[in-house]
């Protein structure tokens, strides 16, 4: 069925494990044509692995995700999510966007709860487990506190568990925290790494920081715009749980000089 | 977000007074200062009496109309009990049609046109057509006040269902969420503190259109009160029901205001805070922690 021969590079290689979203040539164009947000985006993403998108505005990272996550319809090309073809918003996968969108008007707790509420009515089960995900992102004195009460971290956390409470086996975050300063984002992107390999989620993780989409996964998309490609999928080979001390080691600088390489004159 | 500040300004030392006392005693001192300025020139001969009573002689009418002839209260009554009922009216049909409007972007651009004629018509101009429809009497005056203040909560509930937040929509959306469970769990609630300031708007205007409705037909209530008093050249009785009205609209906004803090809890620290302690109770009680 795969078409080896479309894929931009070989190093989608799974290691063995279970394909979970598989792009083959995936194309979206904007206004019937006239602006393309992506073309030819073709990887495979094996279960369990952290993948960064990474890359200057307009490299339709934003797009990618979106149309994984089923928010938007592709134009071109084959997409599948556990096999199946993307068509909608599908319940396999989760979202998180660099602004919280709490609701103002509910507790950290009912927040988390939301998604099971969107589904059915939620049982005890899912309340243990909107408090319990509340703890594992580090809010447990912070269960009933309304989102105004909460810097913007923690508000990002709230939204963390929140994604998780959705059940979704792939995560997808837009720049989840793109909008906090740099030391609240060092925090969070390593208890990320934690808790995503706790959870045991695939996930995908857009951002503009090469040294961050870098530290924190285990292939690198990297894209460039106009139109918006993949030219390249790097495999980051350090092992976890990773220190922050690897940041300025000479293997980490030296993979962060190629990523920058890739983008030549766009940056 | 609209969290109140309080300026933190500190008393300076002086006087033994603190900051508040001082102040109302400036407040008392003014007040005191006015009320004498429009007694003397009363009296002096500088403003006539006819138009301009006394502020002694208003005291006098208050003590007429409250407890030697008290037939304010009846009146009050009357004119209260249109008011709630225009209100209610009103509200009813202004959030309802609002949110109608705000849901359906095909009714929302039919009807738009004439939401614009409707606004820039004075709707108290459709009185005495109202009264020609529905007769003379509590119908007809429950009408008037329901078309006059009907506009705010309206127009408030159709911005605030119209103007949802992308990002918690794209949210929704992305957990599968279904029309109704967009409605309640995000674009009502979303919408709760608009509406209420639209509420607080009608139930001014509700008030004046009570006042109009009765002077139109001036068989009972406070503004027939006030209408018959100038009729006889009863200023001083006439401005003890406004100061009485003053009251009035001043107890009522506040009375609104607290409900607003209720409703709209999470828009205030006191009211964050309770229904925080009312949740974790809730929760304990339920053993979720």
């Amino acid at each position: 069925m795969a078409t080896q021969t479309a894929l931009h590079s070989p190093s989608t290689d799974t290691g063995g494990r279970s394909v979970v979203i598989r792009g083959q040539d995936v194309g979206k164009t904007f206004g019937g044509g006239a602006v393309v947000a992506l073309e030819g985006a073709s990887f495979e993403i094996p279960k369990g692995a952290f993948v960064s998108l990474v890359g200057p505005s307009g490299c339709g990272k934003s797009t990618l995700l979106r149309l994984i996550s089923g928010l938007i319809d592709r134009t071109s090309g084959e997409l599948t999510v556990h096999g199946k073809p993307v068509s909608g918003p599908h319940t396999d996968v989760g979202m998180m966007f660099q602004r919280a969108t709490l609701l103002d008007w509910r507790t950290s707790l009912e927040n988390v709860l939301l998604p099971s509420e969107i589904t059915r009515t939620p049982t005890r089960a899912d309340k243990d487990r909107a408090a319990e995900l509340l703890r594992l992102v580090g809010l447990k004195d912070f269960l009933f506190a309304f989102p105004s009460q909460l810097s913007g971290g923690m508000q990002q956390r709230v939204a963390l568990a929140r994604l998780l409470q959705t059940g979704a086996d792939i995560l997808l975050l837009d720049e989840p925290f793109g909008a906090l300063d740099e030391f609240t984002r060092e925090r969070l992107n390593i208890e990320l790494m934690r808790i995503v390999a706790e959870v045991g989620a695939t996930t995908l993780f857009v951002t503009h920081n090469i040294a961050e989409a870098i530290f924190l996964a285990d292939q690198v998309f990297v894209m460039t715009p106009r139109p918006g490609r993949i030219v390249e999928i790097v495999d980051v080979p350090f092992e976890r749980p990773r220190p922050l001390s690897i940041q300025t080691s000479p293997e980490f600088n030296a993979l962060v000089a190629r990523v920058r390489d890739l983008f030549g004159g766009v940056h | 977000m609209a969290v109140q500040e309080i300026a933190g300004v500190t008393a300076p030392p002086g006087r033994g007074l603190s900051i508040g006392q001082r102040r109302a005693l400036t407040h008392a001192a003014i007040f005191i200062s006015l009320i004498g300025l429009w007694e003397a020139a009363s009296r002096l001969g500088w403003l006539d009496p006819l138009f301009y009573p006394r502020p002694s002689d208003i005291l006098v009418s208050f003590w007429l109309i409250y407890v030697q002839n008290g037939n304010v209260g009846w009146n009050l009554y009357v004119t209260l009990g249109l008011v709630l009922a225009g209100w209610v009216a009103g509200s009813v049909l202004g959030v309802g049609l609002g949110a109608l409007v705000g849901f359906n972007p095909l009714v929302r651009r039919f009807l738009k046109p004439y939401v614009i004629v409707l606004e820039a018509t004075p709707r108290i101009a459709v009185a005495p057509l109202l009264i020609a429809a529905l007769g003379f009497g509590a119908p007809s005056k429950i009408a008037i006040i329901m078309l006059v203040c009907f506009f705010a909560p309206f127009i408030n509930t159709l911005s605030g269902v119209v103007n949802v937040d992308p990002g918690r929509m794209e949210l929704f959306r992305s957990l599968r969420a279904s029309k109704l469970q967009v409605m309640r769990k995000l674009v009502l609630p979303d919408a709760v503190p608009v509406i209420m300031a639209g509420e607080r708007l009608a139930l001014t205007a509700a008030l004046s259109g009570a006042l109009v409705a009765e002077f139109i037909q001036r068989d009972q209530g406070i503004g027939s009160m006030i209408l018959i008093y100038t009729r006889n050249l009863n200023m001083a009785s006439a401005f003890a029901c406004i100061f009485t009205l003053t009251i009035v609209g001043f107890l009522m906004f506040k009375g609104m205001e607290l409900v607003d803090q209720r409703v709209a809890y999470w828009k205030n620290e006191a009211g964050l805070k309770r229904v925080s302690d009312r949740r974790r109770a809730r929760a304990q009680a339920e053993g979720v922690i």
